[in-house]
């Protein structure tokens, strides 16, 4: 659908670069159109040269080198302004799919992380050689082998006649070839980003894979998976090289009919052809010289035809991955002053991804409350909610005070917040960095708080993303102690104390109790029953039973 | 570069027939090429001096044209198979790279496995594997079959039109070709690995703000993540746009050197031709000729473009390579463990974490390791399973010392289930069969029911219930018995758990560890553990201090 193509993500990227790109294929065909006129003293040199007539060696070399030279400079001129405009679409692409994903309340139906990386990554260089190499091959097929085919048909009737018929099939065939091609390349596409996912889950299991023995058997199985990648590449490949030694052959086929009606028509064993009097050894040769051009456009058509195929596959991803829209945060998650207010909040008329009501919850400042309810019943969800991490519609949470916890309050609330995620992701900085996250505070003593003192000599190490190296409760510690370091007045924790030994769960809870005894707002989503009892209420989600 | 020397060979080796195939058949396309147009130039000049001569009817037409048809279709044909050949090759020595990455992965010490950033590894096996794609395809062969035909072009040159020709169309090529080679080398190797590294940086961050992305909105440094990968987009972008300069520079000299080659040989034979030294059809031969050459020049520009970008990749995955894993379990014995005046220290710290310990388990028995967090419980285990040297000591295993048990033996010997575990995406049959690959369903049940979680997973889909990313889709208590589930399929003669129950209510955990000790009644168990649900099951306990 042609409409729906002028306004897809790569069609609006590309216009503001719609000018320097026009202006490269215009330069690349005046490039190719130099050609003629090297052909022309190189043709009438060797003509001379039969005649008998005597020619100077020297003007005839350097003209010909100096238009060549002409030549070169107008081809660096045409690929800086399409290598610039290149990169720009390329990055501003970057730029859009950064934004977008940072402004997500919810994963992408499109894939995980690394799905997304390598569509933001490798896939969209794949748009390089296109814009290099595609938009002026494509404007120097529009013209140069017309120009050629006049000057052949100015000569000789035949001789145009060669290029004219030959010539046209060519991009029948492609087009054929080039049908099949972007079916394939798509196939091969989405075969990079499952194997990425794939593989980067792997990666996460190393060690579990390690322990069970099952080393074997994942590299047999990626192995499995990279020879099927391999060969829907190869299919890609082979389509691909069909085309241009479709192309090619045919190219070869004129200039040898080219060159063997020429040879012809000189011995004067052929004497149709021309209009008039027979073809001069001049113009033989500029003929058989024009030949090879008039399907070097095509030729340079054929090897961008795959990165064609390749970048209509990425627009269709493109297509996918911003189909696949989720609601977005309120707020930036920048950082802001905090807002102001008591530490309270209200969730009213809210429903959970699954479509559930939630029940109206009131939490004043300094109250302890924990969540309680069956997996799965939005217990996660509803502390989302709660730190405005998705948005509240239909429902409404209101905070600090009555005020709506919308776009212009989320960042002011969350500055308020320590979180603590049932998993941490530790970023690829130390784990210093990691627990700031750029902000102020006092480190060693939130350390403290959350009984996590001995582990500050590792805090200048870089961890593994599931803190490899590190326990689960020396995790959850470092977790606890990044939600106490900017002294918030709100705590919102994801089952606490799951998965820890007692000890730690022990010293995890002690430090959120004494925030609670600080006047911290505490809400504690769990499964333990001795932990909510710990709390001042317990609120029920989901199903009592 | 020593890298990059090492890893080609490598892919010749891994594919060394095909490899030499494409070779061979890469020459016979430009030396055909070459041949093509030379002999069309000499053909058409001859026959129009044979014309002139009015001697046109004793002219051999038959053969210049027949071979002239002859070279024009075969070279189509040779390009085609020179094309599948290397790319096939290529492809495939390019997957066994990645796999022998993975396999080095796979076998890394345990410390650097529980390191690993699956982002990272990621970027090793698939950005930096892909880079290499060029080395043979754009590199090697385009060098080796370029030099190769110049070769040819001035054996043939020589002999046909004197050494005046062969010698200026050698020297100019090779020496310019060489010249842009070199200066080319020296200036893209370090842009290119910067370009490089910033484009890794992008991947890496872009992954973590993913990742991440709650933890980062709600402590306000989501922004900040957001611009950390937009500036490594930009300095990418920077540094790729110096690239291109020297890229398309290096283009417009190897176009001028052609014109250099060409305009040289056009003097040269209108000179010698006059002076009655070559005839006009040899001096055509030599311009067409040369002309052809120059598809010998242009491929040097995109064979190092990408010079930098492979031999950083190649730097950087040098390391990881390995040949593939022993695969058979051939060390057997049977017996418990025993432990005699064991030392361990932390992983990189000589001081000795435990006082010397001593201990046994036989078959059958279950043997409890108490002792407060941090006081090496299961840097005990880790050193059992053979992942952590220990200090001095001995540990024997089924009879045999520790260090007559080579890897795939002692996985197939002993289980161990660490605190903390990976689940990955998939069916929980597909799970459970990661531990043991011929599980049949009742046998997967069987440890399902071991663990109390089959009633759990039956109301959930059964054995093909689908969990997400990591195991998203099971609760931690849930996950924590998929895992023991997991570990009771290997059927270990030596079962090692860490903490096996947290997260698990009293009346569960106590069910978990009769279904285990039910499932696996000749195992020598050894836990570490707080809780006394887990201890009470012990027939002794051992106290690490």
């Amino acid at each position: 659908m042609p409409s729906a193509r002028r306004n897809d993500m790569l069609e609006l990227a590309m216009a503001p670069q719609a000018r320097r790109l026009q202006i490269a294929a215009a330069v690349s065909v005046l490039a190719a159109l130099i050609w003629p006129g090297q052909a022309v003293l190189v043709a009438r040199a060797l003509g001379r040269l039969l005649d008998g007539v005597p020619v100077a060696p020297l003007p005839v070399a350097a003209g010909f080198v100096a238009l060549g030279l002409i030549r070169a400079a107008l081809g660096l001129w045409a690929d800086r302004l399409s290598q610039q405009a290149a990169e720009s679409v390329i990055t501003g692409l970057r730029n859009q799919i950064i934004a977008a994903e940072a402004a997500r309340a919810y994963e992408t139906a499109f894939g995980g992380a690394g799905a997304v990386a390598a569509l933001a990554g490798e896939k969209l260089a794949t748009l390089a050689p296109w814009l290099l190499r595609y938009g002026p091959a494509r404007a120097r097929v529009m013209v140069t082998p017309l120009v050629l085919l006049t000057l052949s048909f100015s000569l000789s009737w035949a001789a145009g006649l060669i290029l004219l018929i030959s010539g046209p099939l060519i991009p029948v065939f492609m087009a054929l070839v080039g049908m099949a091609a972007k079916d394939a390349s798509a196939r091969q596409l989405a075969g990079i980003g499952s194997l990425n996912d794939l593989l980067v889950e792997r990666l996460s299991a190393l060690a579990d894979i390690r322990l069970l023995g099952a080393g074997r058997q994942v590299a047999d199985g990626f192995a499995a998976e990279a020879t099927n990648l391999r060969q829907r590449s190869m299919a890609v490949l082979r389509l691909a090289f069909l085309s241009s030694t479709v192309l090619e052959l045919f190219a070869a086929i004129g200039v040898a009919m080219m060159a063997v009606y020429v040879g012809f028509s000189l011995l004067g064993e052929v004497s149709f052809g021309t209009w008039g009097g027979p073809l001069t050894p001049a113009q033989g040769i500029f003929l058989l010289l024009l030949a090879p051009e008039f399907y070097q456009p095509l030729r340079d058509l054929a090897a961008a035809w795959h990165d064609r195929a390749a970048t209509d596959a990425l627009r269709d991803e493109l297509g996918l991955w911003q189909a696949a829209a989720t609601p977005a945060r309120p707020g930036a998650g920048a950082r802001v002053t905090r807002l102001s207010g008591p530490a309270d909040l209200r969730l009213t008329g809210c429903r959970l991804p699954s479509g559930a009501a939630l029940p109206e919850i009131a939490i004043s400042a300094g109250e302890a409350v924990a969540l309680v309810g069956p997996s799965g019943a939005g217990k996660t969800s509803t502390l989302r909610l709660m730190a405005g991490l998705v948005p509240a519609a239909p429902g409404m949470v209101r905070v600090a005070g009555g005020q709506l916890l919308d776009d212009a309050a989320a960042d002011g609330w969350r500055a308020r917040i320590g979180w603590m995620p049932q998993a941490v992701h530790f970023l690829g900085t130390s784990f210093g960095a990691s627990l700031r996250m750029g902000r102020e505070g006092d480190l060693a003593t939130a350390m403290k708080a959350a009984a996590a003192g001995h582990l500050t000599p590792r805090l200048t190490a870089r961890p593994g993303e599931t803190g490899g190296g590190l326990s689960g409760g020396e995790a959850r510690r470092l977790s606890l102690a990044r939600a106490l370091l900017a002294a918030p007045d709100v705590i919102l924790a994801d089952e606490p104390t799951a998965d820890l030994d007692a000890e730690t769960a022990h010293a995890v809870v002690d430090g959120l109790l004494a925030a609670r005894d600080r006047g911290v707002t505490l809400v504690i989503a769990t499964h333990d029953p001795a932990l909510a009892a710990r709390m001042d209420r317990i609120i029920r989600i989901g199903n009592p039973a | 570069m020593s890298a990059l020397w090492q890893i080609l060979r490598l892919m010749l080796r891994d594919q060394r027939a095909a490899m030499v195939r494409g070779a061979a058949l890469a020459v016979l396309v430009l030396a055909m090429g070459v041949a093509l147009l030379g002999l069309s130039g000499w053909f058409i000049t001859a026959a129009a001096a044979a014309g002139l001569a009015g001697v046109g009817a004793t002219f051999d037409v038959f053969r210049p044209s027949a071979m002239v048809r002859f070279l024009a279709l075969g070279r189509a044909a040779a390009r085609y198979g020179e094309r599948l050949a290397t790319h096939d090759a290529t492809l495939r020595a390019l997957e066994s790279l990645r796999l022998r990455l993975l396999t080095g992965h796979l076998a890394a010490p345990w410390q650097k496995l529980i390191r690993l950033r699956g982002a990272e590894a990621l970027n090793r096996l698939t950005a930096d594997v892909d880079a290499l794609d060029g080395l043979p395809l754009r590199l090697a062969l385009p060098l080796l079959a370029g030099g190769a035909t110049q070769l040819l072009a001035f054996a043939a040159l020589w002999m046909l039109t004197g050494w005046q020709v062969a010698v200026w169309v050698m020297a100019v090529s090779v020496a310019g070709g060489a010249l842009v080679l070199w200066h080319m080398a020296r200036h893209t190797l370090r842009p290119s690995r910067r370009a490089e590294a910033a484009a890794q940086a992008f991947r890496t961050r872009l992954i973590d703000m993913i990742r991440a992305r709650d933890d980062l909105a709600v402590y306000g440094h989501l922004e900040a993540q957001q611009v950390a990968v937009r500036s490594a987009e930009a300095r990418r972008h920077e540094w790729r746009l110096g690239l291109d300069r020297t890229d398309r520079r290096a283009g417009a000299v190897l176009a001028g050197l052609s014109a250099l080659v060409a305009g040289g040989t056009l003097w040269l034979g209108l000179t010698m031709a006059q002076d009655g030294r070559l005839t006009p059809a040899i001096a055509a031969l030599g311009v067409f000729a040369a002309l052809a050459l120059a598809e010998t020049l242009m491929p040097l520009r995109r064979a190092v473009a990408d010079l930098g970008r492979m031999a950083d990749a190649a730097r950087r995955i040098k390391g990881g390579l390995v040949s593939p894993l022993p695969t058979l379990a051939t060390v057997t014995g049977t017996g418990g463990l025993q432990v005699s005046t064991l030392r361990l220290a932390r992983p990189g710290e000589s001081l000795s974490l435990t006082a010397p310990l001593s201990f046994a388990v036989a078959p059958g028995e279950t043997v409890a390791l108490t002792g407060p967090s941090g006081a090496g419980k299961s840097t005990v285990l880790l050193a059992l399973a053979g992942l952590h040297p220990p200090l001095s000591g001995q540990i024997m295993l089924a009879g045999r010392p520790l260090a007559e048990w080579d890897d795939p033996s002692l996985r197939a010997l002993l289980t161990l289930v660490p605190q903390r575990s990976v689940l990955m995406a998939g069916t929980v049959a597909e799970a459970l069969r990661l531990a043991a690959p011929e599980a049949t369903g009742d046998q997967m049940w069987q440890a399902l029911e071991a663990t109390a979680l089959a009633d759990t997973i039956r109301a959930r889909g059964g054995l093909e219930m689908r969990l997400g990313s990591r195991g998203t889709g099971l609760s931690g208590g849930e996950a924590r018995r998929l895992v023991l589930a997991r570990a009771l399929l290997r059927r270990p003669a030596i079962l090692l758990l860490d903490e096996p129950t947290e997260g698990l209510d009293p009346a569960t955990a106590t069910h978990v560890l009769n279904g285990i000790r039910a499932h696996l009644p000749q195992a020598a168990i050894l836990l570490a553990s707080h809780r006394d649900a887990e201890t009470d099951q012990a027939l002794r306990k051992v106290t690490v201090l």
